[in-house]
């Protein structure tokens, strides 16, 4: 099965490359991007956070914010009043919902930055109403994963290519605040489920928990997810 | 009366919007919402969550935000 992350491209042209218009490109700010790569590797969890994005360029990720969030080595799951709060306090600070609430972004142990079953579905099903939006995924290995997806029109989805722009003048690293909110938002779950066997060996080359008894029960309802694909029912 | 309006369908919205006086929120889900479930959202007013037959004010802030934003490796079951 050919691979379908990427390594982060670094962009070979001139800044001005950047600006095209002709294919989308998802560009994170240097600090945006080393604060994602901080949370990732933060702790043993994934992580998941909105992009908020330049009002101006919309695929331009200025920032990383996080939300409370139970997180294991494999999971993720946003505190539904938290992501509220979020909203709330977005707009409080005069940003519209394009800019902080179409970017959603997580991590993933291993190397793999494949979407699994459940990220597509989530995407699919709390973004697809959405006139747009982007799935990112960074793995811990360092390979990405960026689909935009669009409903307007006659709807579709892409895998776009991911980069860093140095083209403007950026700060410095905020380490401490970046660990404060770590500690603020991310909650380990301290016993993991189960693991469908699709995903099975990219999961358990680095945590030894997720070994539990029931991975060879062909009952198990995971091999089902594993197989299932809602791209098939978009659009 | 007017209301502050926030939601994510569509291209966003954060605005106000005018109202008929004291509409339930269940009547304003249903109208802006179109033949989408209520549990697939959080709807929320001036930040509490409400129950549905809840009448809104003018001046309210209403906000309908999406629930179970979760990421997992297939069978792991995230629990927020």
């Amino acid at each position: 099965m050919p691979r379908t992350t990427n390594r982060l491209c670094w962009p070979t042209e001139p800044p001005a490359a950047l600006d095209s218009d002709d294919a989308p490109v998802l560009r994170f700010t240097p600090p945006a991007w080393a604060k994602l790569l901080y949370l990732r590797d933060a702790g043993p969890t994934e992580i998941g956070a909105f992009g908020i994005t330049s009002a101006d360029d919309l695929l331009r990720v200025e920032e990383i914010a996080t939300v409370a969030q139970t997180a294991s080595v494999a999971s993720v799951a946003f505190d539904d009043a938290a992501v509220a709060d979020f909203f709330d306090d977005q707009i409080d600070q005069s940003r519209r919902p394009e800019q902080f609430a179409r970017m959603w972004i997580h991590t993933h142990p291993g190397d793999s930055a494949d979407p699994s079953s459940v990220d597509k579905s989530t995407f699919a099903r709390v973004f697809g109403r959405c006139d747009w939006s982007v799935m990112f995924i960074l793995a811990r290995g360092g390979d990405t994963y960026a689909r935009l997806q669009f409903s307007v029109g006659p709807g579709g989805s892409l895998q776009i290519p991911v980069a860093i722009d140095y083209s403007r003048a950026f700060p410095g690293s905020d380490a401490a605040n970046w660990q404060a909110e770590y500690e603020r938002n991310v909650t380990p779950q301290r016993q993991p489920a189960r693991i469908g066997r699709a995903e099975r060996a990219s999961a358990l080359f680095d945590d030894h928990d997720l070994l539990t008894d029931d991975l060879n029960d062909p009952d198990d309802p995971s091999a089902i997810t594993a197989d299932y694909d809602p791209w098939e029912d978009m659009h | 009366m007017r209301v502050l309006y926030i939601n994510n369908d569509g291209g966003g919205f954060a605005d106000f919007i005018n109202v008929p006086d004291g509409q339930a929120v269940s009547d304003f889900f249903a109208e802006r919402m179109t033949d989408e479930d209520a549990g697939e959202y959080l709807i929320r007013v001036n930040r509490q969550p409400v129950a549905r037959d809840q009448k809104l004010r003018d001046g309210d802030r209403i906000s309908i935000t999406p629930v179970k934003i979760e990421g997992a490796l297939a069978g792991e079951i995230p629990s927020a």
